[in-house]
């Protein structure tokens, strides 16, 4: 029996109203400012020391000073020791750490309200007293280096650093991470330098929430923070990010990679930009999550990625408009085509009603989700504090998503989104790729994955060669980590065409669009698998009566599989 | 929070339980700070479930849940949540498999519309079966028969517990799973997804008379089903091995796991055996993660858990160590520690550490309405009392430094436990 209410979905209570109250704010006499929101509803409190400055303020001669400035901040005081500090946090049951970003440095702490004195103390300490000890110093910089090797076998780290690169220029956003040798060169003089010019109370503003006696929380603040004694607050000037002009490629060549880490993007909007809301629920609907138009269409439509999305990066000085996926390498054009038509179509037709209240909804339903915790409303507040955001930001945020009309989005993506003049990196097989993208953009440039410079030239060579011999029955033998499966592919070739069956484990999969250039061959066999249409890639080269090569399924952590075998008699 | 003669007092949560005529068990923790709330279902059936010859099969059953019902098509079930701006998962243990979502407070009926739907009327069909089947097997290639160390923990539980109730992964053989028929699956979702051998919780912001009204309209109807068989998890003091050497080709180091078996959840001895592995390996203050990764640095990496079951449990501690470290100086620090807990127990020191750590760590629990849901699921179907919540914090702070210390003597620092040494390819 299928009651009748049951068909469709219900429809929603009354919305409830989210209420945040506005904190309390104070400034002591050295220019800190204090931040204080009473949350009584369990007996937690959580601190930020929040400084609007991050690592783009690294100077030039130094790259790096800040983030490891901040990773050392709870590595030794003039009063403890790291050893000392991880004890006494841990022994309250508290926690305690320093990190970065390009815009922002914050030390947070957080503890039982009962050791709220205790563990402000410790945040004063290592915020006004670090010592960056010479071995610990060491240790930062030996895993660090570590950390710096092991990111360059991450495509997608490298897709970020070209990226980066290629938006922002000379400004220092253009840097994603400093060099082993900047790493080297740091020494405790330079961090506590560094420490010194940022790290004045006019710069830094304190972040206090939970539950706690106001006032006499206020004069613990006094006690540990007073005698911070007041500097210059220092100016940065940086240069201008650069306007672009026309849409250019760049491929990190990774020989063999069974995906493409495909980024696209141009320069948009700061964090304190008007536009920031429009481009927030037009992002939402064209890609930020996996209800999203990019998803929706590369992944459930296309099946090319295990996810597609797009993202608006607005920072204090700028930002830009990306779009992302981690593609199969053989529809790696296929898949700039959909983001191209998915741009231009946000851009050029306006969004149905509904789509954009499906994103409303999602933004403002997360909203209080995020804000559940203390951590969550804490980190809220701190990033309205150290944006400078409107002091009603949190308390109108749904408003202001819910005001955005169908227009404000035309108006946006026509406006920040730019599929004439944009930036698109590929992270992937420069061979098997140049062909499919090449279209794209008149503008190539390719590098290896140390960012040495290769010769577009020298890929996807278009000499023509008389193609191998390939009709018949090829017994394979894959090598599945250690594991030998055999496979069997039957081929016929019309021209430089090929396409016949494949017969595995999996079952019978048809293979179809092959295609033989000289010896070198690929071809995709349609397996059903999962419940769906599966591609799997069988790509190589014959001499003679031998073949050798890879397939590839395209599954996230599943690496191409090698095969050889040789032509059968049935 | 008041502090009254050291001890520390939570203001309780407040527990509305009842039961539906159709013997589904309802649990009701209104909190409306926030306007969010949760709903979680807790099916009482997990890999302890499975039958010799059926292993797998709670797991692909989990898979199944997301293939569609009556009247939400296959797949639906994600979007809906997310353009009500919701998260949501499921995911399955020995004791359990569970289903939840978080989402704005007004969008309660669609949760219990979606979970009711599935309750009442799951599609399972031929071609949703093959799927997840298909689904289950490249998981378990993916992310046991393909990682390095993916083998090891489960190849310890078969070490540790000698009842196949126990011993046995959740996640199945490929021969099991290839061998479900559709008349299978059909017979276990009768049997174990019938609304008397569920939990529902609902936690977060909403009028509780509303959602008992919603609660009776979407799941009311549901017709019960005979309870499911009991069965017997019970387990031999010893292990059932003691010793396995394990050649793991994808490993690039040599490690080796340690295991126990313990006694189980609710009980004084594994609340006190819990406690012994926090001062043994949690956080960076803990006594093995400062003498092998801080003072020797002779330990890439040390972890440590409890496995936490109904019945017979076990404990675990790993290390992978450097290169070239000999694995038995490893071995036999870590047993020399076991040993000092066992006859001189902790000190007063980490006995304060403990206590903080303890209420900490209940406090944050407490902070997002999903892990609230989550944990008064727990305590109804594990316990049969939800309302433990409000006692658990107590019954661990009363735990003496004696009792650690007994208890570690006597189910720790004892041959009575497992060694499992992995070796890397062409090792030996």
């Amino acid at each position: 029996m299928n009651d009748e209410f049951r068909k469709t979905a219900p429809t929603p209570l009354d919305a409830v109203p989210f209420n945040i109250s506005q904190p309390f704010e104070t400034r002591l006499e050295n220019g800190l400012k204090i931040v204080v929101f009473e949350e009584k509803r369990l007996p937690l409190v959580s601190f930020r020391l929040g400084f609007p400055t991050g690592d783009i303020n690294d100077p030039a001669d130094h790259t790096g000073v800040n983030s490891a400035m901040a990773a050392m901040l709870n590595e030794g005081t003039k009063n403890r020791s790291s050893r000392q500090i991880a004890d006494e946090i841990e022994r309250l049951g508290a926690g305690i750490s320093a990190s970065s970003t390009s815009d922002n440095t914050i030390l947070s702490a957080s503890s039982l309200s009962l050791y709220s004195s205790e563990v402000l103390k410790l945040l004063a300490d290592i915020t006004l007293n670090p010592n960056f000890p010479e071995n610990e110093l060491k240790i930062y910089k030996q895993n660090t280096i570590e950390n710096l090797k092991y990111q360059r076998s991450q495509p997608g780290f490298l897709a970020h650093e070209q990226i980066s690169r290629i938006i922002y220029g000379d400004h220092p956003y253009s840097k994603t991470t400093p060099t082993a040798e900047d790493i080297e060169n740091l020494t405790p003089q330079i961090l506590a330098d560094f420490h010194a010019k940022l790290f004045v109370p006019g710069n830094a503003k304190l972040i206090i929430v939970g539950d706690f006696d106001r006032d006499r929380l206020l004069k613990e603040v006094e006690n540990e923070f007073g005698d911070w004694e007041s500097g210059p607050i220092a100016q940065f000037e940086l240069p201008q990010i650069p306007e672009r002009s026309a849409t250019t490629l760049t491929i990190v060549d990774r020989p063999g990679s069974a995906q493409s880490n495909i980024i696209l993007s141009n320069p948009a909007i700061d964090r304190n930009h008007p536009d920031y809301f429009p481009l927030l629920v037009m992002n939402q609907v064209l890609g930020a999550g996996a209800s999203a138009r990019l998803f929706m269409n590369l992944r459930e439509d296309k099946g090319y990625t295990y996810g597609a999305y797009s993202a608006i990066d607005a920072r204090r000085r700028g930002g830009a408009f990306e779009a992302t996926a981690e593609v199969r390498t053989q529809v790696t054009g296929d898949s700039l085509k959909e983001f191209f038509y998915e741009l231009n179509r946000i851009r050029e037709e306006k969004v149905p009603p509904q789509e954009l209240k499906d994103a409303q909804n999602f933004l403002t339903g997360v909203f209080p989700i995020r804000a559940e915790t203390q951590e969550g409303l804490t980190n809220l507040i701190t990033s309205q504090q150290l944006f400078d955001l409107p002091d009603d930001y949190l308390q109108t945020y749904r408003e202001r998503v819910n005001a955005i009309t169908v227009d404000d989005i035309f108006r946006v993506a026509g406006k920040y989104i730019k599929p004439d003049r944009i930036a698109i990196v590929i992270v992937g097989d420069a061979e098997e790729v140049l062909t499919q993208v090449a279209e794209f953009s008149n503008q190539i440039e390719i590098f290896d994955t140390t960012g040495r410079p290769l010769d577009p030239a020298s890929y996807g060579s278009p000499d023509p060669v008389e193609n191998a011999e390939v009709s018949g029955v090829w017994k394979l033998e894959v090598d599945a980590q250690g594991q030998k499966l055999p496979i069997k592919i039957i081929l016929n070739q019309d021209g430089d065409k090929i396409f016949g069956e494949m017969e595995s484990m999996l079952g019978t999969g048809e293979i179809s669009n092959g295609k033989i250039k000289g010896n070198k061959f690929s071809a995709i066999a349609v397996s059903s698998f999962q419940g769906q249409e599966m591609e799997i890639r069988i790509s190589g080269k014959i001499e003679g009566d031998e073949i050798k090569g890879a397939i590839e399924t395209g599954l996230p952590d599943f690496p191409p599989l090698p095969f050889s075998g040789k032509k059968g008699d049935e | 929070m008041k502090k009254e003669n050291g001890e520390f007092r939570l203001p309780p949560l407040d527990i509305i339980q009842y039961r539906l005529e159709n013997g589904l068990r309802v649990v009701l923790n209104a909190d409306n700070s926030v306007p969010v709330v949760a709903v979680a279902v807790y099916y009482d059936v997990g890999s302890r479930n499975e039958r010799e010859g059926r292993t797998g099969f709670a797991h692909l059953f989990e898979h199944m849940m997301f293939q569609g019902s009556e009247n939400v098509k296959k797949a639906e079930h994600f979007q809906y949540i997310s353009k009500a701006g919701g998260t949501m998962n499921g995911t399955t243990s020995s004791e359990r498999t569970n289903y939840f979502e978080s989402l704005p407070a007004n969008q309660l009926p669609l949760a219990l519309w979606l979970e009711s739907d599935r309750m009442r009327s799951l599609a399972v069909t031929e071609e949703n079966l093959n799927n997840q089947r298909n689904a289950v097997q490249e998981e378990k290639r993916l992310n046991y028969d393909n990682q390095p160390y993916g083998e090891v923990f489960n190849l310890l539980n078969s070490m540790i517990y000698k009842n196949f109730a126990n011993s046995h992964s959740t996640i199945g053989s490929m021969a099991d799973l290839d061998d479900a028929t559709v008349e299978d699956v059909r017979e276990f979702f009768r049997i174990y997804y019938a609304p008397n051998n569920a939990v529902l919780v609902i936690s977060g912001a909403f009028e509780a008379e509303e959602a008992k009204q919603l609660v009776e309209k979407y799941f009311g109807s549901i017709p019960g089903q005979p309870e499911p068989e009991k069965i017997d998890v019970t387990e031999p003091p010893e292990v059932s091995q003691n010793y396995q050497e394990y050649e793991d080709k994808l490993a690039p180091f040599p490690a080796f796991l340690m295991g126990w078996k313990v006694p189980g959840r609710g009980t004084e001895e594994f609340r006190a055996l819990s406690l012994t592995g926090k001062l043994l390996f949690d956080g960076d203050s803990s006594r093995l993660y400062q003498k092998l990764v801080k003072g020797e640095e002779s330990v890439v990496q040390l972890f440590g858990f409890t496995d936490e079951r109904r019945g017979p449990s076990g404990m675990a501690i790993g290390a992978i160590p450097k290169p070239g470290v000999d694995l038995s100086r490893i071995r036999n620090i870590i047993m020399e520690e076991i040993k000092d807990l066992a006859e001189n127990g902790p000190t007063s020191g980490e006995m304060f550490k403990l206590h903080n750590q303890l209420i900490n760590d209940e406090i944050r629990a407490r902070q997002s309405s999903m892990s609230r849901a989550q944990l008064i699921a727990e305590f109804a179907l594990f316990d049969g009392e939800p309302t433990l919540i409000n006692s658990e914090l107590d019954e661990l702070l009363k735990i003496t430094p004696d009792k650690i210390k007994t208890v570690t003597g006597e189910f720790l620092d004892t041959e009575n436990r497992a060694l499992l040494d992995i070796v890397t390819a062409g090792e030996n």
